[in-house]
This record gives structure tokens, C-alpha cells and sequence, in this order.
């Protein structure tokens, strides 16, 4: 009996060791932490030079995406041994783990969440810290969210929006548009004429107040249209998992079931009626858009509106000529280096 | 569900199996001891320890008559059996976890061996990092031993040899696969192969059950 129990000390002790707080402040950091708020504990991986005390905070797309893939060899090498990203994993995303958490799948708890990581990243780097926030997709609409709620913004020192959407139902009108105009386009040219006449088929029979299912539809085009052009960089998400998977210790079956989740989760036909449009005048902070010219799942007339509403002075909008919907993979250069650039200014 | 509710529903099924073995027997009864294993269990890369008991419930012992060779000797068995794993997947989480399985073995005459085993289990997992949380006044708190129970459920086959009948090795080994399921995970399920190499002790008369066996001919 003496030996169970002191072998279940032992393996207690282990466990403990392994959520010791370990705080570095270092130019080549790695480290993983978690936050727990209503039912979810939330992945925060703080990666590169966070004695700049400038941390980059990640949020992903999706949802359900996860911060993973973000997180690509040239990203550090070109950033992060200037800056610290903190990839954060939301709720029912990536390798964030709960239980019974699906009633709390909301976007305004997605937002609170956001707002705790800003705070739980002061509390451990230092309150002198500039943060500067990164939405890339579904993360332009958390962002946003987050943004012209309060006084959030003071929060944070600029805000990066990369292929992002902060009006899910514009967004559908203008990738129908984008998929119209340029599907017409490539069936005169005789490019793809095939998959390109079924696009613009289901784009004439669908012309606006899109349904959820609609919008999926319309997303499911826009992903696979961008792959029909060779100008595009190719992004082989196949390869990353490839790549990295084993490398950076990836929980893929958690990966794989919080994105069907999330994917498929109620929220998201509410989601697809949301939008901040109205609400982005309020928005002083610095702001950088960046926009792939070949993205159709958020075109770049998307960024066009945000631009034209936020209500910062100092804002700047870059488009890539070889990029889709995920210029931070398919356009490295352009992308750590407008980053860079930005943060340099604003920090 | 609670844990307390889990680990009754766990504990009922593991006493049923075990009574099972006490029922009376259509040919004959023996004492029959208790097998211990002993597993290195991980997801590849991923480190993990796996211990269990397999207690005996029935075994026939079969002869299959065919017209030009001799016999042919198969026994099959079943246990059910107690185990506790462990693995450590980094900066995710570390999973301890408790299952009932039922076992399904069949021995040829020379050594080898098939199994297939269905369970169900408990499992608790240890946060791969300091987990915080907050409060509504911004205050920042360690959360200690942060994790999560869940149900589990799992399902393994593999092989293995037994010395203990052309050797008189009272071992065998074994490589299995097994896939855990554990929920309800973020609302939904989190799967987790694992693969499991290891040793099954067989001593004489450890915690010995009487068990039907039945010897059939075809």
C-alpha cells in the first residue's frame, strides 16, 4: 500500500511539474500556456523575441482553425527574432481542450476570451507590453468584435487585419461578384472553362440575401477558385501537416475534431448575418489591411470597405499579386515585411 | 456525466464480467491464475506506460480434425481484464486513465496468439502548461493540476506469442493497436491511437478464478 501510494505521489508530482509557470523572457522563446475561462482551456503559444515586449497576438481563422499553421519557418525566422507571437488557440480550436462547452460557441464569448489573453499576456511579459493584434479570416470578425466593443482598443497598440472579414453578408456579395466577374472572364479565355461554367451557374441562379447554406457554397467556390490561377503561390495545407505535424508535437486528432465542430456549429448561421461595418468609425488605433489580389473567400473589395470605415488616421492597405486567402503563407515576403514595417512604427 | 456515476457504471461492469466467471460450466471447472501485463504504450512519438491484470473468464480448448494433416490445437480465450495507462503528449496534455476491457484471445498450438479487446474506461487529463484563469476584475490566478475527466472508450487488436507452452516461459509478448476515445471532448469526441508493445507475465496461482473450460472437437 506504501509503495501505490507514494507512486501515485510521484506521477502527481510529474503532472505538476509539467504546469509549473515558466515565465522566459529570451530573443528564441517557445513556450505553452493555457487559459481557462467558462469551460474552455485555451492553447496560448508565445514563440520568439519577447524581450522586444512586443507580442503579436495571432488569431486564427476558422473558426475552429487553430493558430498551428500559422505558425511557418520563415514567420520565424523573419519576425520572431524581432517580436513575440502569441498564436492562441480559441476555444473549441486547435489544441484547446474542455468538456461539455458547446453552448458557450458564441462570438461575444469568443471575444471576452480574446480580451482575457491580452490580460493573461500582460500579467506574465510585463504591463509595459505592446500587443498588436492579427485576425486573418473568421479572426477579422472576432477582432472586430473585440475592437468597437468599449474601450477594448486601448488595449492594444495597432491591429493587423490580413484576408479578414468584418461583414459576413457583404463578404458573400462580393465573393458572388468576384466569382461572376472573373469566372466570365476566364470561360472567354478559355481557362478552366468547365469548373469555371459551373461557378458562374450557381452564381446566376444566386444573386443575393444568401442562406447559410448558400454562403458555404459560395466559400466552397471561392476556395477552390483561387487554385486556377498560376500566378498564385500554391498553399498545400497537406504539406505543413507534413512537415510540422510531428516536428512541433501537433495534437492532430484535436485539430481535426474541434474543426469539424466548430465548423459545423450553430454559431455559424449566426455568424453569416454579422457584421461591424457600422461600428468600425469608432476604431482610432493604427491599422495595416492586407489583402491577397486573388482571395475570394475575403476579396480584396472587402478590405477596400473596411479601409474606407475604420476611423484611424494612420492606416496603410497593401495587396499581394501572388497571394489567395492566406497571404501570411503564400506571400512571406510581402507579408513580414509590411509586419515588420508597421510594428516598427507603432510600437 | 460525473465522475462518480462513470466509475459506478465502470465498476458494475467489471464486477458483471468477473461474475460471469463464476457461473456454473458446461464441461468442467479449473482454478486458473491471473495474468499480469506490462506495456510501453505511446502515439509514436509520444511516451506512455500501460499496466493491467487479465483476469480469466472461459477458455475451450479446440481441436480441429482435417483429413491430411494432424489436428490442429487452438484455444481460445477470454479475459476481463483491469488496466491503467499513461502517455505524455507535450505542451497538450498528460492522460492517466482507468479501463474495464473484455478480451478475446485465440492461441495456436504453437505460440501465437490473436487478441482483440473492447473497454470502457475513465481517463484524466493534465493540461500541458500553466493553465490560468481570470477573474472579472482582471485578476490572474494559477489553476493547479488543471484538466479534465472524460468517459473513454476503447477497442484494440494485435498479436503476440506465448512461450509459456512450447518454452515453459511463463511470458508472452505482444504488439497491439488500440484506439481511445474519450468524451465529451470540447462537445464532441478526441480520438487517440496508441500503440501498445509489451509483456504478459503468467504466474502460477496469482489471485486464481475458476473458469469454465470446454474442450470441443470438430
Amino acid at each position: 500500500m506504501k509503495y501505490v501510494l507514494l507512486s501515485a505521489i510521484a506521477l502527481l508530482v510529474s503532472f505538476t511539474s509539467c504546469q509549473k509557470e515558466v515565465i522566459t523572457i529570451g530573443t528564441r522563446v517557445s513556450e505553452t500556456f493555457y487559459l481557462d475561462n467558462r469551460g474552455a482551456s485555451m492553447r496560448i503559444l508565445v514563440e520568439g523575441n519577447t524581450s522586444s515586449k512586443v507580442f503579436i497576438l495571432f488569431v486564427h481563422g476558422g473558426p475552429g482553425a487553430g493558430g498551428y499553421i500559422y505558425d511557418s519557418d520563415y514567420i520565424r525566422k523573419n519576425i520572431e527574432d524581432r517580436y513575440a507571437m502569441a498564436y492562441w488557440d480559441s476555444r473549441n480550436a486547435g489544441g484547446s481542450q474542455g468538456s461539455v462547452n458547446g453552448h458557450d460557441l458564441t462570438l461575444g464569448q469568443m471575444a471576452d476570451d480574446l480580451k482575457k489573453v491580452i490580460i493573461l499576456i500582460k500579467a506574465r511579459y510585463g504591463q509595459n507590453c505592446s500587443i498588436f493584434l492579427l485576425g486573418h479570416s473568421f479572426g477579422g470578425l472576432l477582432t472586430s468584435s473585440f475592437m468597437v466593443t468599449g474601450n477594448n482598443q486601448s488595449m492594444v497598440k495597432g491591429w493587423i487585419f490580413a484576408d479578414a472579414s468584418h461583414n459576413y453578408p457583404l463578404n458573400d456579395s462580393l465573393t458572388q461578384q468576384m466569382l461572376l466577374n472573373t469566372g466570365e472572364q476566364e470561360i472567354a479565355l478559355n481557362h478552366n472553362r468547365t469548373q469555371w461554367e459551373e461557378i458562374v451557374a450557381y452564381c446566376n441562379a444566386h444573386t443575393g440575401n444568401f442562406t447559410y447554406e448558400e454562403s458555404e457554397q459560395l466559400e466552397s467556390y471561392a476556395g477552390e477558385a483561387e487554385t486556377y490561377f498560376d500566378e498564385v503561390i500554391e498553399f498545400d495545407i497537406m504539406k505543413l501537416v507534413r512537415e510540422n505535424a510531428v516536428r512541433y508535437k501537433w495534437p492532430l486528432s484535436s485539430m481535426l475534431m474541434n474543426y469539424l465542430y466548430t465548423s459545423e456549429a450553430g454559431f455559424n448561421r449566426v455568424l453569416a448575418q454579422t457584421e461591424f461595418s457600422s461600428l468600425l468609425g469608432k476604431v482610432t488605433v493604427p491599422v495595416l489591411v492586407l489583402y491577397g489580389q486573388y482571395d475570394f473567400i475575403c476579396p480584396q473589395e472587402l478590405g477596400a470597405d473596411f479601409y474606407g470605415r475604420i476611423g484611424s488616421t494612420d492606416k496603410k492597405m497593401v495587396i499581394s499579386p501572388v497571394s489567395g486567402h492566406s497571404i501570411m503563407l503564400q506571400d512571406e515576403v510581402l507579408f513580414c515585411n509590411e509586419v515588420n514595417n508597421f510594428i516598427d512604427l507603432h510600437k | 456525466m460525473s465522475f462518480r456515476k462513470v466509475i459506478t457504471v465502470l465498476c458494475c461492469l467489471f464486477f458483471t464480467l468477473l461474475c460471469f466467471s463464476q457461473s456454473d460450466s458446461l464441461n468442467s471447472r479449473i482454478n486458473a491464475s491471473s495474468n499480469i501485463s506490462l506495456a510501453l504504450n505511446g502515439s509514436i512519438i509520444y511516451p506512455g506506460i500501460r499496466a493491467g491484470i487479465e483476469f480469466p473468464v472461459t477458455m475451450i480448448d479446440l481441436t480441429i480434425s482435417t483429413k491430411s494433416k494432424e489436428p490442429k490445437c487452438v484455444i481460445k480465450e477470454r479475459f476481463a481484464t483491469g488496466n491503467i495507462g499513461w502517455y505524455h503528449h507535450p505542451d497538450f496534455h498528460d492522460n492517466l486513465y482507468l479501463t474495464a476491457e473484455w478480451r478475446m484471445r485465440r492461441t495456436r498450438s504453437v505460440g501465437f496468439f490473436s487478441e482483440f479487446s473492447p473497454g470502457l474506461g475513465y481517463s484524466r487529463t493534465f493540461l500541458g502548461g500553466t493553465t490560468y484563469e481570470l477573474n472579472d476584475n482582471g485578476e490572474v490566478k494559477i489553476e493547479k493540476l488543471a484538466g479534465y475527466n472524460y468517459a473513454l472508450v476503447t477497442v484494440g487488436g494485435g498479436a503476440g506469442y506465448n512461450f509459456s507452452g512450447k518454452k515453459g516461459i511463463p511470458f508472452s509478448i505482444y504488439a497491439r493497436l488500440n484506439m481511445l476515445l474519450m468524451f465529451p471532448y470540447n462537445s464532441t469526441v478526441y480520438p487517440r491511437p496508441a500503440i501498445e508493445l509489451g509483456l504478459i507475465y503468467h504466474p502460477d496461482g496469482f489471485l486464481p478464478v475458476k473458469v469454465k473450460k470446454r474442450i470441443k472437437k470438430k
